[in-house]
C-alpha cells in the first residue's frame, strides 16, 4: 500500500472530489465549507486515526460513550463521524444526529467540536 | 533577479515594467498568515468581487449567500426584480440570519427573518416588523408602553452592499465609496456583455480544496508556458503558437485557437477559446470546442489553502454525453494544475526563495503580482 493510500480522506461523490486529512476534525471543517458552497454532503472514503474503533453499531450515543475513555477532553466530531461511517452514515448525517442529541441534553461540548455524553 | 533567503539579499518591489527587470512578488506574500489577514481588507474589501450568477435567482424572493473573507452576504432579487446584496446580519443584535445557501440550491422567501428575536425585513432591506415585545415595555418598570419609541423602518433596516453586474455576472464591493465596476472592469465589461451569457444555464459546480496560496493558482491560470509539458491531452487540439496574452489594468485574457471548433451557430466563439482573469479572484472561461462557458472563483481559505469553485454553463443544464466528456476533461486539467501548484507551494514554503523572477512571456503573471503589490501599498 502506498503512502498516499494510507492517508485518511473524505469524498464528495457529486463533485467527484476527495480531500486528504491528517486530523479527523479537518474532515468536519471541509464538510462545512463544502456544504456552504454546494449544499452537498460528504462521506469518509478511508479513516485511520489513533483511538478510532470500527463499529457497525448505529446507536450514536453508544458509539460516543464507547470512544470517551480514549479522549479525555471529548471525542472529536471527526472521530465520531468516522466511527459512524461503518454504519453507512455520511458526515452531514452524523453531525445532524449529534446536534439533535445535544439539543436533547444527552451530549455536551467540553471544547469546540469535541463531545461527551452527559 | 532571483533572490534566495541566504542571509544577504533583501527583496525588491515587483518590477514596474516587465521589459526591464522582472522581479516577482516576494515569496512571503504567498506564505505569511498575516498577509492573508491583510488581504481580507486590502484586496477583498476594496475591489469588486464576484458574488454569483443572476440566473440562479430569477424570481422575486429567491436568494443565495456568499462568503467573502469573513463577510457573509445575502444576494437576492427583490419585488421590483432588482438584485441586491445585504450583510447576513440582523440590525437588532447582529445575529447571522439565514443559513448558508449555495447558488446551486437557492432559497426563496418573501422576507428575511432573523430566527433569534424574529425581526423581519422586506426584500429591499427595510424593517418590516418586530414582535410585540419590541413595541411595549411591560417588563421594564422604568418605561411606559406609550414611551417606547417606534422603530424607523429604514434606519433599522439591513446594511446593503454595493452590487453591480457584467451581464448576468454579479459583483459586490464592501468599500463605502468604491470605484465604479466599469472602472475596474475596463473594456472587459463591454466585451463580455457582447456575448449572450444570460442564455446559458448553470449545469455543474465542482468545488475542490487545494494546498496552496490563491495567488499561486492564479499565476498558473494566467500563463500557458507550462501547458506543453503538463497538459498533454489538452494541447493536442490547440494551436499554441497562435495563442496570445492580452493585459489590461485589472484583467487579462489568454486567447487560443482550437483546431476543430464547435459547429453550433449560437456558440460564443467558434474555435477560439478565451480565458479571462478578472482581478482579484474571478475567471471566465470560454471554450472554443464546446458551446458553453465556465467560471472559476479562487477563494482563499487561509494563506496556504484555497477553494476552486468551478461552475459550468451550457444551453441546457441537462448535459449531453459530449458535454459531460468535455467537463470531465476540464476537471482533469484542474487536477493536473492542482498538482503543479501544490508542488510549487511546497517549494515556496521551504523558505529558500525570497523572490522569484518572471519570464518574458509571463506579463499576465506580472500584472497579477503588480496588482497585489498595489493593493498592499494602498
Amino acid at each position: 500500500m502506498s503512502q498516499r493510500e494510507r492517508r485518511s480522506f473524505v469524498v464528495c461523490e457529486a463533485c467527484d472530489v476527495s480531500k486528504e486529512v491528517d486530523d479527523p476534525n479537518e474532515a468536519v471543517a471541509f464538510y462545512r465549507r463544502h456544504r456552504s458552497i454546494t449544499g452537498h454532503d460528504v462521506a469518509w472514503g478511508w479513516a485511520d486515526f489513533d483511538g478510532l474503533e470500527s463499529s457497525s453499531e448505529d446507536d450514536l450515543a453508544s458509539v460516543i460513550a464507547g470512544l470517551e475513555d480514549r479522549f479525555e477532553d471529548g471525542v472529536p466530531l471527526g472521530i465520531v463521524s468516522a466511527a459512524m461511517a461503518d454504519a453507512g452514515r455520511t458526515i452531514g448525517e452524523t453531525l445532524e444526529a449529534i446536534r439533535s442529541l445535544r439539543m436533547d441534553g444527552e451530549l455536551y461540548e467540553p471544547r469546540d467540536d469535541h463531545i461527551r455524553v452527559t | 533577479m532571483t533572490r534566495w533567503n541566504d542571509g544577504t539579499d533583501a527583496t525588491a518591489s515587483v518590477s514596474p515594467d516587465i521589459t526591464d527587470e522582472t522581479n516577482a512578488l516576494p515569496a512571503k506574500y504567498f506564505t505569511d498568515p498575516a498577509v492573508h489577514e491583510m488581504e481580507k481588507e486590502k484586496v477583498f474589501s476594496r475591489y469588486w468581487v464576484y458574488a454569483g450568477h443572476a440566473n440562479a435567482i430569477e424570481e422575486p424572493g429567491e436568494y443565495f449567500t456568499r462568503t467573502i473573507g469573513d463577510r457573509n452576504v445575502i444576494v437576492l432579487r427583490d419585488k421590483d426584480r432588482e438584485v441586491r446584496a445585504f450583510y447576513n446580519v440582523c440590525a437588532h443584535r447582529g445575529s447571522k440570519m439565514v443559513d448558508d445557501t449555495p447558488m446551486t440550491d437557492p432559497g426563496s422567501a418573501n422576507g428575511i427573518r432573523c430566527p433569534y428575536h424574529l425581526w423581519t425585513y422586506d426584500l429591499d432591506g427595510t424593517l418590516r416588523s418586530t414582535p410585540r415585545s419590541f413595541e411595549t415595555a411591560g417588563m421594564n418598570p422604568d418605561l411606559e408602553d406609550e414611551d417606547v419609541p417606534k422603530l424607523d423602518r429604514e434606519d433599522n433596516g439591513l446594511m446593503e452592499i454595493h452590487l453591480d453586474s457584467i451581464g448576468p455576472l454579479l459583483f459586490v464591493n464592501f468599500d463605502a465609496d468604491p470605484m465604479p465596476l466599469e472602472e475596474q472592469a475596463g473594456t472587459l465589461k463591454e466585451e463580455l456583455e457582447s456575448f449572450p451569457l444570460e442564455e446559458y444555464e448553470l449545469a455543474r459546480r465542482y468545488v475542490s480544496e487545494v494546498e496552496c496560496n490563491w495567488k499561486t493558482f492564479s499565476g498558473n491560470y494566467s500563463e500557458c508556458d507550462h501547458c506543453q509539458a503538463n497538459h498533454q491531452d489538452w494541447i493536442k487540439g490547440i494551436s499554441l503558437a497562435e495563442s496570445e496574452l492580452v493585459v489590461d489594468d485589472h484583467y487579462w485574457v489568454l486567447h487560443y485557437t482550437h483546431d476543430e471548433g464547435v459547429e453550433a451557430a449560437e456558440s460564443l466563439i467558434e474555435g477560439e477559446a478565451r480565458f479571462y482573469y478578472f482581478w482579484p479572484n474571478f475567471t471566465l472561461n470560454m471554450y472554443g470546442n464546446a458551446d458553453g462557458y465556465g467560471t472559476y472563483i479562487i477563494d482563499p481559505i487561509d494563506e496556504g489553502r484555497f477553494q476552486l469553485i468551478a461552475d459550468y454553463y451550457f444551453k441546457d443544464s441537462e448535459l449531453s454525453e459530449e458535454e459531460q466528456e468535455f467537463v470531465k476533461l476540464s476537471r482533469k486539467l484542474q487536477e493536473e494544475d492542482f498538482e503543479l501548484v501544490e508542488r510549487q507551494y511546497q517549494g515556496m514554503k521551504s523558505g529558500a526563495l525570497a523572490q522569484g523572477q518572471l519570464g518574458p512571456n509571463e506579463h499576465t503573471v506580472h500584472r497579477l503580482h503588480r496588482l497585489a503589490q498595489e493593493a498592499y501599498e494602498a
